[in-house]
Order: C-alpha cells, then sequence, then structure tokens
C-alpha cells in the first residue's frame, strides 16, 4: 500500500528544525524521509560526513532519532554491536548506519563487507552525492566519469564504483536503490526493509547543490532527472530477485530512455565533458542496464 | 575456588565468562588468539551466553564492542600489536565517548619489520588515550586485573574505558597455577552493569556529534579528571577483591613495592620480568647491597603520589623499559619515573632491553643491576644480552 502526502506528513519526521544543512540539501530531505519511512524504535549511527554536521551542534541533535556518532570506518560494527546488545536485552530496535558515499564505497568499505558478509541485522543508507562533500568536494569512489572535483579539476578519469551491485553480490537479503527525487519509491522500500530480517542495504543519489554546481532550489528537479535518464537506476532486490521500480522501467529500453545531455547539463560538474567523454559514459551506464537486464532474465 | 594450571590468554577467558559479559567482538592476532579462541569454543559449548561478533578487523573489534556497550551491555575485546594500532582510533572514539569496555592487550613489538615477540611497546603508545591502564606480571594478576576492569570501569565515578597488558608469549602462552574463584565469588563482587547513559529509543539521546570548542574542552577535562580520581576508586576495588575474591593477591595499592623500604637502590619497571628481576634483587640483598623494586601495575593512571613515596630516599633510581619513546633517549617509563622524582632522587638512569623478544632474565637482569650498582656514565642505555653486530642501514639485512 502506497502512503498519501497527507498521511506521509503525519508520519515521524525524520528531523526537526535548526540543521546546519546547507539550502537545498538532499541529505536534510533523506533523514526526513527516513523518519516517515522507519517511524520510531530506531537508532541511527552516523559516520563522519555531512550528516556528523548537519545535526547541529552539541547538546542539541536535529535528528529526530536516538544517534550515535562515530568514526569513518567504524559505522556498521559499531551497529552490529548496537544490535547485538539489542538482541541480548530482547528490545526490537532497528539499528540504522547513515554514511555519505566516502564512508561507504571507501575508507568505510572494509567493515560494510564485513556486516554484510555476517547479515548483521542493521540497515544501511549510503547517501550519496557522489564526491566528499563535507571536505569540499574532493572525489570519491562514487564520483562519476568526467565529473569536476576539487581533487579532480579536469575531470575524473575513472568510472563510478557501483556500490548496489557490490552489496548485491554479498548476498545480502535486500539491496535498493532510491534518490530523493521520488520520496513515495525511497519510503517505501525503508518500509519494506524494517521487515526484513538481517542486512538491508540502501542506496539514496542525493544530489548535491554546491558540489554539483547547480541551484539549491533545483534539487529534487536533478535528482529527478537522474532516474529520467536512467544515470541513475531505481530497483530493488529482495529474496535473491531483482525487480526494476516503476519510475526506471523506461530504461530496460534504449530507446525510450530520456537523453543523458537532459541531466548533465542541469549541473555545472560535467562541463568540460566532451562529445567523446559523453560517449564513455553513455557506455557505462549502457553496461550498468545491462547487467540489471542480465539478472532480470536469469532469475 | 578452584586451582588450575593454565595460560594467562586462558585465565582472561575466563575472567570474561565470570564477568557475564553480553557482547565481545574478536579479531584474532597474535599472541592475543587464543583468548578470543576459547571465548569462541565456551560459545559453542554452551557454556556462555555471551554474544560473539566475528568482525574483519581490530578496528571494526573496537567499534562492534563499543557499540554494544553503547546498547547496554558489558563488553569485551582483546588484541596486540599492529592490531592495537590499527584500533587507536576507535581507542580515543571510546575513552571520549566515556562508556565502559574493557580490553586485554597480549603486548608485541610493532612492525616494521615484522616481529611477533614480545615488546610493552603498543600498549604505552596508547598511555594518553583516555584509558586506564593495568599490566599484570602474571597470568593469575591477568585473571584478577580483567575481573577488576569491569568493576572499576563501570564504577560511576569513574565511567572510562580500561585496559589490562599482559606480556606476549611470556603470560599468554605460558601455564601456572592459577586461583580460579566461582560465579556466586564473581557475582558478589561484580556490580550489575552501570554506565553513563544507554542509546535507547526510549531515552533519546545524541552522542558525539560536534561539540562546540569549550565544551568539547571542558570533556577533555572531565576525562583527566576522571582518570586521576579513580586512583582511590582502584584500590577501594582492589580491598574488595582482596576481602571477596582473591587473599592471596594484593590489590591494596596500584603498583607493588618488593624490599623498598630500607633500599639504596631502587628498579622501577612493568610487566612480567618482575619475577625475574625480584629474584635478581635477592641475589645483590645476600651480598649486602640494599637494593629493592618497584613494579609499575598501572600505567594510567599515575601515581605519583605512591610513587614518590616509595622512592624518596633512595640513591639512585634504575628505570627498565621494555618500550621505546624515540628521539627521547628513553622509554616511557623512564621518561614518567624521572619526572616525578627528579627533584627527590639525586641520580636517574635508563635501560632499554627486551625488544622484539630479546630474552632478558635474571642473570642479565643481575648483570645490568650490578652495573647499576657500581654506577652507570650514561643516562640511558640500550641492553643487548649477547653480542649483536651492527646493522648497515643501506643492507639492513646483512647483519655482521
Amino acid at each position: 500500500m502506497s502512503l498519501g502526502l497527507r498521511e506521509i506528513l503525519n508520519k515521524h519526521n525524520g528531523i526537526l528544525s535548526g540543521t546546519s544543512a546547507c539550502p537545498g540539501c538532499p541529505e536534510n530531505m533523506a533523514m526526513r524521509m527516513l523518519g516517515m519511512g522507519l517511524g520510531k524504535d530506531v537508532v541511527l549511527v552516523v559516520v563522519a560526513g555531512c550528516s556528523s554536521v548537519i545535526q547541529g551542534n552539541a547538546p542539541y541533535n536535529a535528528y529526530n532519532f536516538p544517534t550515535v556518532n562515530v568514526a569513518f570506518a567504524a559505522g556498521p560494527a559499531t551497529a552490529a554491536g548496537l544490535a547485538r546488545a539489542y538482541k541480548q536485552r530482547g528490545k526490537n530496535v532497528t539499528v540504522v548506519v547513515w554514511a555519505g558515499d566516502g564512508g561507504s564505497a571507501d575508507i568505510g568499505f572494509a567493515s560494510l563487507s564485513g556486516a554484510a558478509e555476517r547479515n548483521d541485522n542493521i540497515l544501511y543508507l549510503t547517501v550519496d552525492n557522489e564526491a566528499y562533500m563535507n571536505s569540499g568536494g574532493q572525489r570519491s569512489g562514487s564520483t562519476p566519469f568526467g565529473a569536476i572535483t576539487t581533487t579532480t579539476p579536469e575531470g575524473k578519469k575513472e568510472n563510478k564504483k557501483n556500490l548496489p551491485l557490490l552489496m548485491i553480490a554479498h548476498n545480502v537479503p535486500y539491496v535498493a536503490t532510491a534518490s530523493v527525487g521520488y520520496p513515495h519509491d525511497y519510503i517505501e522500500k525503508l518500509k519494506k526493509a524494517k521487515q526484513v530480517e538481517g542486512f538491508k542495504y540502501v542506496h539514496v543519489l542525493t544530489p548535491d547543490p554546491y558540489g554539483w554546481l547547480f541551484d539549491p532550489s533545483k534539487t529534487p528537479e536533478v535528482a529527478k532527472l537522474a532516474v529520467q535518464t536512467c544515470y541513475w537506476p531505481l530497483f530493488e532486490y529482495y529474496n535473491g530477485k531483482l525487480s526494476i521500480s516503476s519510475e526506471s522501467l523506461h530504461c530496460l529500453d534504449r530507446r525510450t530512455r530520456r537523453p543523458i545531455r537532459d541531466f548533465l547539463s542541469a549541473q555545472g560538474r560535467f562541463k568540460r565533458l566532451t562529445e567523446d567523454q559523453i560517449k564513455i559514459l553513455e557506455q557505462y551506464i549502457d553496461n550498468v542496464w545491462e547487467k540489471l537486464k542480465s539478472m532480470l532474465d536469469n532469475q | 575456588m578452584i586451582r588450575k594450571v593454565i595460560s594467562g590468554n586462558e585465565a582472561v577467558a575466563l575472567g570474561v565468562k565470570l564477568a557475564r559479559v553480553g557482547v565481545t567482538g574478536i579479531y584474532p592476532i597474535t599472541p592475543q588468539t587464543t583468548i578470543i579462541e576459547k571465548l569462541a569454543e565456551m560459545r559453542a559449548k554452551g557454556e556462555i551466553e555471551t554474544e560473539i561478533v566475528r568482525v574483519e578487523s581490530e578496528h571494526s573489534a573496537m567499534a562492534a564492542t563499543f557499540g554494544a556497550a553503547l546498547g547496554g551491555v558489558r563488553a569485551f575485546t582483546a588484541t596486540a600489536s599492529q592490531g592495537l594500532l590499527y584500533m587507536h582510533e576507535m581507542i580515543w572514539w571510546v575513552a571520549g565517548s566515556r562508556v565502559p569496555v574493557v580490553m586485554v592487550v597480549g603486548t608485541r613489538a610493532v612492525g616494521a619489520p615484522w616481529n611477533i615477540w614480545n615488546e610493552h611497546t603498543d600498549f604505552t603508545s596508547e598511555r594518553d588515550s583516555g584509558w586506564i591502564m593495568a599490566f599484570a606480571s602474571n597470568p593469575q594478576e591477568a585473571l584478577d586485573l580483567t575481573l577488576q576492569a569491569f568493576r572499576i570501569s563501570e564504577d560511576e565515578r569513574v565511567f572510562l574505558p580500561m585496559m589490562v597488558g599482559m606480556d606476549g608469549f611470556i603470560l599468554s602462552h605460558t601455564k601456572t597455577n592459577v586461583l580460579i574463584p566461582d560465579q556466586e565469588q564473581v557475582d558478589d563482587f561484580l556490580l550489575p552493569r552501570r554506565q553513563p547513559y544507554v542509546i535507547d529509543p526510549e531515552d533519546p539521546i545524541g552522542m558525539g556529534n560536534i561539540f562546540p570548542p569549550e565544551g568539547y574542552m571542558r570533556l577533555r577535562e572531565s576525562i583527566d579528571l576522571a582518570l586521576r580520581n579513580s586512583e582511590d576508586i582502584i584500590k577501594e576495588i582492589g580491598r574488595e577483591y582482596n576481602k571477596k575474591i582473591n587473599p592471596l593477591g594484593d590489590y591494596s595499592t596500584l603498583n607493588v613495592s618488593y624490599k623498598l623500604e630500607d633500599a639504596d637502590y631502587a628498579i622501577v619497571l612493568m610487566g612480567a620480568w618482575a619475577g625475574d628481576a625480584m629474584e635478581a634483587v635477592d641475589t645483590l640483598r645476600e651480598k649486602g647491597i640494599k637494593i629493592g623494586m618497584l613494579r609499575i601495575r598501572y600505567l594510567r593512571p599515575w601515581s605519583e603520589k605512591e610513587i614518590r613515596n616509595a622512592l624518596k630516599d633512595k640513591r639512585a633510581v634504575l628505570v627498565l623499559d621494555r618500550s621505546t619513546s624515540f628521539g627521547r633517549g628513553g622509554g616511557p617509563l623512564y621518561v614518567e619515573v624521572k619526572s616525578t622524582i627528579s627533584d627527590i632522587v639525586p641520580q636517574i638512569k635508563g635501560v632499554v632491553s627486551g625488544l622484539g623478544g630479546v630474552t632478558v632474565n635474571k642473570s642479565e637482569l643481575l648483570y645490568i643491576f650490578n652495573k647499576f650498582v657500581e654506577g652507570l656514565k650514561d643516562d640511558v642505555i640500550w641492553y643487548y644480552p649477547k653480542e649483536v653486530g651492527k646493522i648497515e642501514l643501506r643492507t639492513p639485512r646483512d647483519i655482521e
């Protein structure tokens, strides 16, 4: 059952007023929706990143959850410890790790992989703004090919590390992608993840106005464009089965995809891309979709 | 209470069992490995209900233990050497969070080059992290201090994590007679888990987010205060331990004196070589040399009062370090002792030895002590028990 707008607004709000987020911050949006999807009985583990700042200065906390902040690579293991403690004490708590793409794809990848392999009963969220935005916008393993960052002023030379597919390869019970441009889809996926026993992974695309170079009023629009142009596939992997979310179904056929240029031209970080480089990016997107299609065909 | 011949690592594992630990984050590293293997074995046999998280690194071992402690249960982990250094970031995080956690360190050299044998440098390099740090000198003490560590770190006047060191292989793998208390005795001594806060949906609080500068500094000061004030609490808990669990132990003081009262010369050291040193002291005493020994059992808190009292009227003091503080011309203990007594003891000398498993037994210690009494010229020397050639830096593998 999907939620109507009125119903959503009555739900637990993940974020309180007075955050330290930048205008147009997609992580603020994603956190607000987290509350709508998961409700109460949630404990949040926040690893170093924008989200350690957005919650504001102690003794205040703009997140509407009990929150533990930890060092970069410590999120999944800290959550595993918390989950085991609640199990010992017979308490039903959803332990959520909230990490950026740097924390997930790079410095924290070993502990993420370890928790997935152990099938720890936690929900891991990657909020992906495709660079180390909290330290000023340096490239990460999750930065796409061609994007300008402060450490790749000439444009990144390597493709994006595909974390959702890597997590599927870990054979965990639940993996999903989402975009802050599609709140209903994201909230539904969170609701579902909460019901699953074991390791859950949700990867949310969170376009950053300051790092991606677009106007802060356009965050939801860019987040939608990423999905419409098939740059960011929305899917769900549950019980060993992949399903493409309705917002992304048109991407299965190359002819019905919206041109990638619509997504690229909505932001400044791709402005140095040449025609040849756009082809490389298109090739990457094609490859991702071919992989997804072959997974669909083989199940 | 029963008496059993067990290794230091087994003694620690039994301590964890008796303390009814809720969650253990485990990762193997020599020479600590058999502690966590023993715990896994006990869990498999149903002898303990401890939840075991088999993590993928020591960084995660400390993180999982931290998480469990925040979640409201007694939490334990063990490590050594490179593993301790890999944990370093989380060790600070745990202390800064003021959450009670207990860890045992089977001490070992730190690379490069690879060396699996004993020294104390891994342990001493954590001395500024805000943990209470005790060091055992035999397997019995490893068990006793592990049990006391839970009580000390969970005392509301302390609320700090505590680590217990023991010499790798020398204690971790050597079996001796150990008095093992009964569960009832330990239950009577260890109070139910207490901690300053629990992360729980019922009481939603935030922990570890950005602190403004003054607030941050206040927190730093509170750690320092809690650590220094823990001295009296450690003694109080030690006396209770003597009474309730081990009447043969002596835990009413932080550090341990041996034949110091009337001594002209004093040796200061930490860890397992204290046993050999006591024998060497006895031998010198038989020859009429008035020498005694002070064994540092608590590196943190550093009991300035106790140490000054013990060494106040000595003619000369020799500090033995099994660890290094590069560029300082002496080990950490030497530096600490010197800063504590330099105004009351005319001569303070230091010896760095026993690194990376270099054997220093009674005969070597006798040699060192004799030289010391004769009057060491240098303030600090690096002592090798046997002739060792120079190492050419250009070809580090060629040892003459």
